[in-house]
């Protein structure tokens, strides 16, 4: 009796499965740039035992962590290290501080984008502007050295409506598509990639009843209430695309997917259980039509480029950066070299702040020192914000996997060799 | 996803292991658990350190005394021997530079300030060959101020004991005391990351050089070089007497430089490593495995002609313990170990455990056996084996790589 109580006596607390090895703080990017960040294993697991306490012992510094996991993936306990700190700060903040103005104003992408998008030449040219930066700098505490990504002049959506619906539904097979904010207000051109290989293999594309910003970076902003309702509305239309519809739901950001499938449920509380395995990133759902030989990609014979892959830290936490490597492999004409995983340093609106620009660039020096060394003329990676941060940083062009795959397409060999007419 | 084979476990013998097979042009794929117990070592490996007690001299020689059971006595030292040099090549191959025999036990020193028989260690750490024959009289022993990982004051006694003359000296830079801002990071990889641009080591040489009087070799805490050796060399270069590092307690910087190196070559090779994914199940037809479910890979389970279960011992969730037995987790193949739970253990920490000695049952050729028959495609390396004992044997390391290698011989032999 003794003993069956004891095979049941397992602590609730996840910190508890921390052996104290420390290994943890050996892959912290924060930690290996500042010494004002406790690091992941102080921050975390041992200050949680305090916390419990009583939560005046919750440490400012943990602001300073970027949510990148890096911590989780290397921990060989299984420890949610970065959920702790994440919990952490959102005890602490909820219900007794608002976010900043600009806080508010950089997590609401959607917002921003829908403002923009109408006034597109206007914002794109004022946020370009050496006044305006300086304005921002100073009054927002937007870092001056960032240039806001470009706003596109058609939203995705619109561009989908006007242009794409009306063919999708004569395919054979359907899926639905979570675009994201940075696809629908900054690069409608992703999911126009997305559509043109999806159609090329005989998948329809479709949008979501109703598809609001996944919330990643409302969550990072301390914005939690706003990011609870917008994932239920995104869960809720997901649900129905695959149960109404029998419509998976496919991505091309790894951080949207991230956030819908993981941090969903842990964060947010919102149960997504009956249709996690239904949120796919494109390249996985793609690889496995392929593995499965159910369809056929036949790729330009022309095509010659030299690409690095970078793996953002959310595919590195969704294990999935496999199959973006995989999918580009299959390029003939593609020379591909594998970076080593480190974070560039942006962890989306984190690096725009002011007061993070200096450590962002130094969490990312080593990334572009070997995107430097790689003598590329592009670099490939899952996350949009990995994207601008490349850009900016090294002068290279950074590109989805996806448009990657579209544009070496063999549209027409494609389509004939999957009977599509 | 097909491969030719699928390794689940990500350490030294998974990557030993991945190595030699994506070196005949095998595709491969690692599924790590997170870091391995590698950012445990201090710079060394071991083959076969002691028996009963006492240090071995001739490691090749008493492999062939060690018992039926041992994983060594499975492969049998004629093998044994041609496999030691191919790791000496693995590793020289992998950017790691190391030196020693498997004919003739060196000592390294550990952190605590023991000397203790290996088999290879870095050259960029203190290694004796002969104890009556040291490689220094005098030792300046460098004390980075407020740094926990080194007990300076046993490691010094021990040096003492061992014939140095040994001066402690404390020291610290500006670059050093920047770290102390955060107490809990004041640890060994923490300082290899900030220790590393010319500026940086040029002021602890300044230091060194200063410092060191009349000692003819100067120590230093293994604090440099998380990636390769070229942060060591560069500080060498900037100090006027030798220099040689000593082992931390962990996380260590040598083992975090040596997986770096090995993790990176096998990419080089065309090796895919699935970092923080786990295996949990796999599915078998008859006496085969067919393919290994992770957690993460979700519906898409890793189909393979070989598999190896490089998974680890307990403290990697390679072996678990329950209340009621001992299991290895992810396929559920045969172990060996005690039912009875009160010999698991003996009462004393330092008395010989029984439970270091379980592990997975195997057959001459290394493969797993699931109800006492063998799985033809699945073999076990490491840590995960039964039969060998890492901390009274000082076998550790020794195992994982010479297993690994075997292994891959036996995967290609079978083809």
């Amino acid at each position: 009796m003794a003993e069956r109580m004891q095979l049941c006596n397992i602590s609730e607390n996840n910190f508890e499965q921390c052996t104290k090895c420390s290994i943890c703080t050996t892959v912290c990017p924060v930690a290996a740039v500042t010494t004002d960040y406790p690091g992941p294993k102080q921050a975390g697991p041992d200050g949680e035992r305090y916390r419990l306490k009583d939560p005046a012992y919750f440490d400012k510094a943990l602001k300073m962590c970027l949510n990148c996991k890096r911590c989780e993936v290397a921990c060989p306990s299984g420890v949610h290290i970065a959920d702790i700190i994440q919990h952490a700060r959102m005890d602490a903040t909820l219900g007794k501080q608002r976010a900043s103005l600009r806080d508010t104003l950089l997590a609401n992408t959607d917002l921003l984008g829908t403002v923009a998008n109408l006034v597109a030449p206007v914002a794109n040219a004022t946020l370009g502007l050496k006044p305006t930066k300086a304005v921002m700098h100073s009054v927002m505490a937007i870092d001056k050295h960032r240039t806001f990504p470009a706003y596109s002049r058609q939203k995705f959506t619109t561009w989908f409506k006007r242009h794409a619906a009306k063919e999708q539904d004569a395919f054979a097979h359907h899926v639905s598509y979570f675009h994201g904010c940075y696809v629908n207000y900054n690069f409608p051109k992703l999911g126009q990639d997305l559509v043109k290989l999806m159609n090329a293999v005989g998948y329809g594309v479709h949008l979501l009843d109703k598809e609001q910003c996944c919330g990643v970076a409302l969550i990072a902003n301390g914005l939690y209430k706003q990011a609870m309702r917008q994932g239920r509305t995104n869960i809720d239309s997901i649900r129905k695309s695959v149960t109404r519809d029998n419509r998976v739901v496919l991505t091309t950001s790894s951080s949207c997917t991230f956030n819908m499938r993981d941090e969903y449920p842990a964060m947010l509380g919102i149960d997504n259980a009956d249709v996690r395995d239904s949120i796919n990133l494109a390249t996985r759902f793609i690889y496995k039509l392929v593995d499965e030989e159910k369809i056929k990609l036949i790729f330009k014979q022309d095509y010659k480029r030299r690409i690095a892959y970078h793996t953002a830290c959310h595919i590195q936490r969704l294990g999935w950066q496999l199959y973006s490597i995989e999918m580009l492999r299959m390029i003939p004409g593609l020379d591909l070299v594998e970076l080593e995983q480190n974070c560039c340093g942006i962890s989306g609106t984190y690096g725009f702040k002011k007061e993070n620009y200096e450590l962002s660039q130094a969490i990312g020096a080593t990334l572009f020192k070997d995107i430097a060394d790689a003598k590329v003329e592009a670099v490939s990676t899952d996350c949009e914000t990995c994207k601008w941060q490349i850009e900016m940083s090294t002068g290279l062009p950074v590109e989805n996997p996806i448009s990657i795959l579209a544009d070496a397409l063999d549209v027409e060999a494609t389509r004939q060799a999957n009977n599509i007419k | 996803m097909r491969m030719d084979t699928v390794i689940m476990g990500g350490g030294l013998s998974a990557l030993a292991c991945g190595i030699s097979l994506a070196k005949r042009g095998k595709r491969v794929t690692i599924v790590a658990s997170g870091q391995s117990t590698m950012l445990f070592n201090g710079g060394s490996m071991e083959l076969l350190g002691c028996i009963d007690g006492k240090p071995v001299e001739k490691p090749l020689e008493a492999i062939a005394t060690l018992p039926q059971n041992h994983p060594y006595s499975k492969i049998g030292a004629d093998r044994i021997a041609a496999i030691s040099e191919r790791v000496k090549l693995l590793f020289s191959d992998s950017g790691i530079e190391m030196t020693g025999s498997a004919n003739a036990n060196h000592w390294r020193i550990t952190p605590m300030g023991v000397a203790k028989p290996a088999w290879l260690t870095l050259n960029d750490h203190l290694r004796i060959d002969d104890l009556n024959n040291l490689p220094a009289k005098h030792l300046a022993l460098m004390c980075v101020r407020g740094f926990f990982d080194v007990p300076n004051a046993m490691l010094a006694q021990g040096l003492r004991e061992l014939g140095f003359e040994v001066d402690m000296i404390e020291f610290t830079t500006d670059d050093i005391t920047s770290l102390r801002r955060s107490p809990s990071e004041m640890r060994a990889t923490s300082l290899a990351k900030r220790l590393v641009s010319n500026h940086a080591l040029q002021r602890v040489a300044d230091q060194l050089n200063s410092l060191a009087g009349e000692a003819d070799m100067v120590l230093m805490p293994s604090v440099f070089g998380q990636n390769d050796s070229s942060d060591f060399q560069t500080l060498q270069n900037m100090t006027r007497k030798p220099l040689r590092l000593v082992a931390t307690l962990p996380p260590s910087v040598a083992g975090m430089r040596m997986m770096t190196q090995l993790r990176h070559y096998f990419r080089m090779l065309g090796g895919t490593y699935l970092m923080g994914d786990t295996a949990v199940s796999g599915t078998f037809e008859g006496d085969k495995l067919t393919s290994v479910t992770t957690a993460k890979l979700g519906d898409m389970p890793l189909k393979a002609d070989n598999f190896v279960l490089a998974t680890g011992s307990f403290v990697s969730r390679g072996l678990r313990a329950d209340y009621e037995r001992i299991y290895e987790p992810v396929l559920g193949v045969d172990v060996v170990a005690d039912n009875d739970r009160e010999r698991w253990t003996s009462f004393g920490v330092l008395q010989p455990q029984a439970y270091f000695g379980y592990g997975v049952a195997t057959d001459e050729q290394l493969r797993c056996l699931k109800n006492g028959k063998p799985i033809q495609n699945l073999r076990a390396i490491g840590s995960v084996l039964s039969g060998h004992d890492p901390v009274k044997m000082g076998d550790g390391t020794g195992v994982s790589l010479i297993t690994a290698i075997a292994a891959a011989d036996h995967i290609r032999e079978n083809k």
